[in-house]
This record gives structure tokens, sequence and C-alpha cells, in this order.
């Protein structure tokens, strides 16, 4: 009897996906084993980086040989904050190791290089996260013995007082570059860092608070190594091959997902002693109830041309075990690299998203961003950023894109002006998809392993074929008029382009729907009740707006810009705290962060600097 | 060795390393601001952003002070300091250096980025404006402690902040919102009558301080007579209308020189009533900065946006490029 017991009850227990969640130090087993995977591509390499420098200083590997790397690295510095971190880095590691001589260069290249502060939020954390650090090592010097002219004592309060002022606004009105995949480590890296090393105690607490923030924002929006969506970063290739980011390196580290990497980016917090609660981990991998989760972060500094300096940002993300939607609200909240919405899934690497944007580009919309020229600014950013002004890019916010999701239903609205750089909408579709199927009811119907996705376009649109290069590898397919897919590509083209849905009518829009095989059953199934499913779109020029009621049967009316309707009650964007879900919850302006799994909180007061871990 | 020959190896010795003006009072000392070369990325190599000087009979070869690689937009000299006194606005905030660029100090903090331009009061030495995309910002206690001076402007993002010759305390900006008046040193500021926004240089005629000309962003130039109550747009011979620069001959001040976005260089020998294109020699059209030198009247100097620094010795009859590469040159002060 007890043995029938035993077995029912380890039988309850592996059915609960908490219950699979291993225990503290098996978890940070885990991280161990990770850290060496990844440092040990470092340790013993004789390539002049500051991440061999470091990972040899860590694991005692041939101390000499890290010296000699050390100076190597030294004689031209190059990299402003990104020379910074790295090089603090490395030498907190060995500054006990190290001889003499590589010491003085160290201390002699904070005298002769003078990096560049940069100018925006990840710059600003790196260089403050490192300059004070430095300070603090180097305790007691005139501004002679530092690059810009400043005492040891002038740096460090300096640079402390940026850190309080950025963790400040990030705990009351949201992160300015917020949840983005590839600016990620720049921040959790400064950080880690402080965590690590700072001796001010209270900057120490400061960094590993800010850590397990990052990672608890991440964590609620993460999904098998993957960030999910809208970000207000990302790049291409990661935009839609998501595992390619910065992020999921942290992922791996920290959460044991997605795929193994030895990425640079995650090599000092591999090294380092930093290591996320289990609250954090659990957040960050337990999808055994699909939830909702929302929250307000800011646009970065607008310099000009609005009337706001930080507008804020409201993102919801629906979770799945299977898959995320999220969605910003759409227009210009972020120059370059927005990317909106995306659905993200677990199946199919690498190609495991699904999203749509209007591509748009502007001397207007760099302005608002950076103090240089307007007129050559487009020239300036596409010498560094080649996609920012190609038509076809995968990246990008746009004044005329607007967006409005409930839970896994999305609504997105185009009302692009006569004349705009451009004048189509794209829409991105993996080619391993198992089924993209246009059916006659108009919706287009995808499969990707137990994720469906229904796309609900309003207006007349092409398919091209494309590879991960900018340019189509193929011109479009089929008339315009005709939205058939080539048989040849239905499914299964595991060998060939992604697909580009491509519309070229101003006034525009579509309806994406998610289910899971867990909430909706069958692929047939999904596809049979989307069949009963239209939406009514109005596409006129300046009224462009849409009626829809959802699978699950709740009536969304959406006009361009931002009039949303949800059952008949408007929706309220202004409403949404600095983050609220199951996991993540905090009020704006409180700098109270309290995270939560099952009974356990954990709460991050950084008016105070206590945490609070309950039990 | 004689007594000349010494003076002239000394001279030389303490040239290369500071006080270029000093030494060479002869020649004006011509600084300029180096943005960027090439790359506009954060993070790249960008070993000639900073300040560079010359004396014009070094032609083609220029000297580099102070830090590397700062996102250096504007440069200052203390008028009267012998080139002791030079700021730097940049990326970084203000650098200042009180022994000719031997030795620098950023004295402005965190909260100050991104600094457009620095003009120090001539009649202060512990006082200088900066105009940032945070607005104006004061220092009256020699760059100890800096002040944000932003009541009554429409809009904070400022280009550049001039002071006014004639009139102590009085001071002008240029900004997204229009161009300002401030008589009380930047306290308070007065929209001034120009209509338009997206003013981007605002310069005073060095003999009669009732006329100004504002060089602006898809407006043109405008002109006013009255100190800037009511102002006239500048059409005559003008076939752009973007404008970045503007630069008085002081020896002969109905002389004029504009520039700006695929302008070339405009000239105007009535005080800026009328306008004519002189290119010749120039292989790039837009230019952000153009200065006169105030000893040699005609030596013009003009920093392109990308491709570095251009001459005319014939008041922009023709131009040669005097070095620098591509790079952006920002700002060019000329110290006399």
């Amino acid at each position: 009897m007890r043995a029938i017991i035993l077995i029912l009850l380890l039988g309850c227990f592996s059915s609960s996906a908490v219950a699979q969640m291993p225990a503290r130090d098996a978890y940070l087993r885990g991280v161990a084993d990770r850290a060496r995977f990844i440092t040990s591509a470092y340790d013993t390499s004789t390539a002049a980086s500051y991440a061999a420098v470091a990972a040899r200083y860590a694991n005692n590997r041939d101390i000499r040989m890290a010296d000699s790397l050390f100076l190597a690295g030294l004689r031209e510095p190059r990299g402003d904050m990104f020379w910074m971190f790295p090089v603090i880095g490395a030498y907190l590691h060995g500054k006990d190791k190290m001889s003499p001589a590589v010491k003085q260069a160290v201390r002699n290249a904070w005298k002769t290089y003078a990096p560049y502060r940069g100018d925006t939020e990840n710059h600003w954390a790196m260089y403050h996260a490192s300059l004070f650090l430095a300070a603090e090592q180097w305790p007691g010097l005139p501004g002679t013995e530092w690059f810009n002219g400043k005492s040891s004592d002038e740096n460090r309060i300096e640079a402390k007082e940026y850190l309080i002022h950025w963790i400040g606004i990030t705990t009351t009105i949201g992160q300015g570059e917020f949840d983005s995949p590839d600016y990620f480590p720049e921040y959790a890296i400064s950080m880690s860092l402080l965590a690590d090393f700072a001796q001010d105690a209270d900057m120490q607490k400061r960094g590993a608070m800010m850590m397990d923030l990052l990672l608890a924002d991440f964590g609620a929006e993460h999904l098998d190594g993957q960030y999910l969506g809208g970000f207000s970063r990302i790049y291409q290739p990661a935009v839609y091959r998501p595992l390619m980011s910065g992020a999921s390196a942290f992922a791996y580290l920290y959460f044991g997902s997605g795929e193994p990497t030895q990425s640079s980016w995650v090599v000092l917090p591999a090294l380092g002693s930093y290591r996320p609660p289990d609250i954090v981990y659990r957040i960050a991998t337990d999808r055994s109830t699909p939830y909702l989760h929302k929250e307000r972060k800011r646009v970065r500094n607008v310099i000009r041309f609005g009337p706001e300096k930080n507008p804020p940002v409201y993102k919801q993300t629906y979770v799945t075990a299977d898959y995320g939607i999220g969605a910003l609200q759409g227009g210009l909240l972020q120059p370059i690299q927005q990317h909106t919405w995306c659905v993200r899934y677990t199946y199919g690497r690498p190609y495991t998203t699904i999203f749509g944007l209007h591509p748009y580009w502007s001397s207007l919309e760099l302005g608002m961003f950076f103090p240089e020229e307007i007129k050559p600014l487009i020239a300036d950013v596409v010498a560094s950023k080649g996609t920012y002004n190609n038509p076809d890019k995968w990246t990008g916010g746009s004044p005329f894109e607007r967006t409005f999701q409930h839970n896994n239903t999305l609504l997105v609205l185009y009302d692009i002006a006569p004349g705009t750089m451009t004048e189509h909408i794209d829409g991105f579709f993996p080619r391993n998809l198992e089924q993209r199927l246009v059916d006659p009811s108009g919706w287009i119907l995808c499969k990707a392993g137990k994720t469906y996705v229904g796309w609900y376009p309003f207006q007349e649109y092409v398919w091209s074929e494309e590879r991960d290069t900018m340019e189509p590898a193929k011109s479009a397919v089929g008339p315009a008029k005709n939205n058939s897919v080539p048989p040849e590509h239905d499914s299964g083209a595991q060998a060939r382009g992604n697909w580009r849905l491509r519309s070229h009518t101003l006034q525009n829009g579509y309806v994406i729907e998610v289910r899971s095989e867990k909430e909706i059953g069958s692929f047939e199934a999904f596809c049979t009740k989307l069949r009963a499913h239209i939406p009514r779109p109005t596409l006129i020029p300046g009224k462009v707006a849409a009626d829809y009621v959802t699978l699950n049967g709740d009536r969304m009316r959406f006009a361009f810009p931002e009039d949303r309707t949800l059952n008949g009650k408007k929706v309220d964007l202004t409403a949404y705290k600095l983050f609220q879900g199951p996991f993540v919850n905090a009020e704006v302006g409180s700098q109270r962060i309290t995270l939560t799994h099952n009974k356990a909180k954990r709460i991050l007061d950084f008016k105070t600097l206590e945490v609070i871990q309950q039990p | 060795m004689t007594s000349l020959q010494l003076s002239k190896r000394l001279k030389r010795a303490a040239g290369l390393l500071l006080l270029p003006a000093l030494l060479y009072s002869q020649e004006s000392t011509v600084y300029v601001s180096v943005v960027a070369t090439k790359l506009f990325v954060v993070g790249a190599a960008n070993p000639q952003t900073g300040i560079h000087y010359q004396h014009p009979s070094a032609d083609t070869v220029w000297q580099k002070t102070g830090p590397n690689n700062i996102r250096a937009f504007g440069v200052a000299a203390f008028p009267g300091s012998d080139g002791r006194v030079l700021y730097i606005a940049s990326g970084n905030g203000v650098h200042r250096s009180t022994n000719g660029g031997v030795s620098w100090k950023i004295t402005t903090g965190w909260q100050i980025t991104e600094v457009q331009s620095v003009c120090p009061d001539p009649r202060d030495a512990n006082s200088v404006y900066i105009a940032t995309p945070y607005g104006v910002f004061k220092t009256t206690d020699g760059c100890a402690t800096w002040s944000p001076c932003n009541n009554g402007l429409g809009a904070l993002f400022t280009s550049a902040v001039i002071v006014d010759h004639a009139r102590p305390n009085t001071v002008y900006c240029s900004t997204e919102d229009g161009a300002y008046k401030s008589a009380d040193g930047a306290a308070t500021w007065t929209r001034l009558g120009l209509s338009v926004g997206n003013v981007r240089t605002i310069v005073q005629h060095p003999q009669r301080p009732e006329i100004l000309l504002a060089g602006t962003e898809s407006h043109g130039i405008y002109r006013t007579t009255n100190g800037g109550s009511w102002w006239e747009r500048s059409e005559a011979g003008i076939d752009h209308n973007t404008f970045y620069t503007i630069a008085y001959d002081l020896q002969h001040p109905d002389t004029v020189y504009a520039a700006g976005y695929v302008t070339g260089v405009y000239r105007s020998l009535d005080g800026g009533i009328s306008w004519k294109r002189k290119n010749d020699g120039l292989s790039v059209l837009t230019f952000h900065s153009l200065a006169v030198d105030p000893r040699v009247s005609g030596r013009v100097y003009a920093g392109a946006y990308w491709g570095g620094v251009f001459r005319s010795d014939s008041g922009g009859e023709s131009w040669r490029r005097v070095g620098l590469g591509d790079s952006q040159v920002w700002t060019i002060h000329i110290q006399p």
C-alpha cells in the first residue's frame, strides 16, 4: 500500500512542472557545469581577448600567458565602454595573480585611454559601472592619473550617482532600452560585475538586486532560451533566429535553456559568483500554466520633435509552454531596431518566430533620438547599420503601425501616409513551418509543432521566398490577386528560403490568433474554428479600424491609432503597472518589485535596498 | 648657439607641447573639432576624433590635442588667454584645459552629455555657456559647477549659444523651437521674432550688434537688423534651405559666408542680403563649420560634414583641401 501511495505521489510530482525543477544545489551544479563549458573555450585560448585573460586568471590557467595576452590587448586600447568592462573584469579576476608590470599597464591604460561615454543607456551602464569599479580599485589618485582629469573620488562618486539614477528610473517608470535580446548582456554584465566586485556594500547589493530584476524581467518573458517580444532593440538575424541573441546565452547559463553556447558575452558572468535566486529560475522555466504578463517601459530619451522625454511603452506577452506572443502598442518607440510584435515558439529551431512590420525609416525618427544633423543622419546610420533604410528589413518601428493585443489574439493596423519611404507591410513566415496554408476563408493557417498560428490579412498580398540575407532569393510567386501558396512550398521546405508576405496597400492590417495543441486540440480543429471568425476591417484613409471576435469569444474593436475596446469597454493602456502578472508585480513609481512563484515571494525594494524572501 | 637660435629651439620645443598661439603670435591658431571619422558607431576606432589645431602657415599639417574618441562637437578658446584656456564640447561633456592643451579635465557630470557647442563669456573668465540636447547650461565659477538655464525656452534642444559682444549679460541661442535672447545672462529667455523653428546657428554682426543672422534646418537663412524683433528671409541667390554655419569676415563685416546640407559655400558681400555660391575646388558640398581668420581677410576655413577641412585664401573664389581626411568637422574656431 505504501508503495502504491509512493508511486501515486511520484506520479503527481512528475506531472507537475514545478516538481520537475531541480533543488537549489542541483541547480547551482547545473550552472557551474554550464559556466565551465562556457569558460573552457577561453581559459586555454591564446587569442588576445580580454575574455581569455579573465578566464585564465579566474581558472588559474597559465597566468604568464594571461599576463602576456593582457599586455598585448592593452597596447592599442579601443572600444570605449566595450573596452572598459572586459578590462576591469579581467583585472578584478586577476589582480592578485598578475605581474606588477601588467598591473601597472592596466592602471596606466585608465590614465591614457579616453573612452567615449556613449549616447544611450547601455553605454552609460557599462561606462559608469566599469568606472565605478576602477575608481574603487585605485582610490586616492588625483585627476592627472585618470583619462578624464577627475580624481578617483570624483569618478567613483559620479559613477555611483549615475547608476543610482538609472536604477531609480528603471524601477519607477521602466527601462529605456527594455527587453532587448541583443542589448540585455550590456546591462547584465555591468550589474553582475557590481554584484561580484563592488567594495561599496550598497552598490554591491544594488548590482545583485538589479541582476535579480533583469533576469526576472527576462524570465517572465522567456521561453526555451528565447526572449519573447516585442523589443526595444534587436538586430538581424536574431530577429528571425531568436537563439542567436546575447540574451539567449544568459538563458543558457542561468536557466539551462536554449542551446549550449560559448558566447563571449557570458564569460564574465560565468566566471563570477552571482547566481540568480531560485525564484528567478522558476519564473523563467515554469510554464505549467499559461499566463499574461504586462509591463510598462519607457522610450529612450526623446531629445527633439516630441513633447515628452520618455513616453511610456506598454507591453503585454501571453506565455504558454509552447509559445509566447507579445506586442508593444506600436508607433515610434525606439530608433532603428524596434521589434513591435512577434510570436515565438518552441518548435523548429532556428526559425522559431512569426512576425510582421511596416519597414520604415526617416531622418525625423533619427533626429528624435540623436543630436547630429538630421538630413545626413540616415546615411550616417546606414554606414554601420546597413539594414536601416532597406525596404526589405525585418526590424524597426513605424509611426503608421499600432497593435491591440488580448491574450493570444493580436490586431495590427496600419494607416500609412502616401509618399512614405515604403508603402508596403511585410510578414515573416519561417521556412520550416509544418503547414502554411492559405484557406479560402482568408486565413493563413500555420502549424509549428504544437503551436498553431492564424494570420488574417486585411488586404491582398504576395509571397516571396528569401534566404537569411536581405536579398530575396526569388521574385514574388504568383499574381497579387491569387494568394495561394505554391504547392511545392506548402510544407517541409527545409532547404528552401523563408517566406515574406508583402502587402502594398496603405490602409492595412491583420489579425493573429495563436493556440497550442493543449489549448485547442488538433490543427484541424484550430482551422475549423478560425473559419468561423472573420474580422471586419474598415480600410479608409484616416479611419482604419477592425472588429473581431476572438476564438475565445471576446469582442475586440480597434480604431487606428489608439482607440481600443474590449467587450464594449475602453482599454486604458495608461493603467498599466510597471509589472503585472503571476510572476512579477510592481506599481509605477514604487521602486518595489515583487517576484512570486507559487507561495514563494522575493521583494526587491530599491528604496530601502531590502530584499525580502518569503518563505 | 646664438640666443636667437636658442629662442627658436625653445619655441619649437615648447610649441609642440603647448601654447601654440602664444609662441606664434603673428599667426592665428585654427582649432577644429572632429566628431567622427568614417564610421558612426560607438566602440569603433575613431582615432582622429577630438581637437586638432594648426597655424595657417602649417597648411595641411595639423596637431592633435586633448583626448581621442570623445565625439568632439565644439571647441572654443577663452579670448585673451593666448590659447591657454580651451574648451571642448563633446559627447563626454565639457573638457577644459588651462595650459594650452597639455592636460584636460571633464568639468561636467553625467547629467550633461552630447554637448553641441561651448561659448565662454569674453568678459568673465569664470562664465561659460553650453548648448546641449537638454537645454542651455552655464557655469559662473570656472566650471566647478554647471546649472541648467532654460527658463522661457519653448524647446530644450539647443545647438548654439553666443554672447553679445556689445552688451554684457546678453546671450542668444538657437533651438529646435526658434531663436531666443536673454538679457540676464541666460536666467530667462525670450523668443525672438523669427517665425520658424529648428534654428541651427545664430551669429552676430561684428560691429553692429543689432544685426543677426540665423541658419535653419529647411527654412534657409534669416536676417534681422533690429536685434531680433523682426526677421527677413535671405532669398536672393540661395537655392538651398538647410544651413548649419554662418561666419562673418571680421575685417570686412559685409562679407559673410554660409554653408549647410549640400550647399557648398555661399558668400554674401552685402551683409547677408544676397548670396552667391563659391564652390570652385570643393569636392564635397555638405559643410558644418565655417570660420574666417580674423587676422587675414579672405582666408576662410570650411569644415566638411564628411571630408575634412577646406581653405580659401581668396574669399571663397577657390578652395583646396587642407587635411583631416574624411572626418566630420563640426566646429572651426580661429583664435587671433
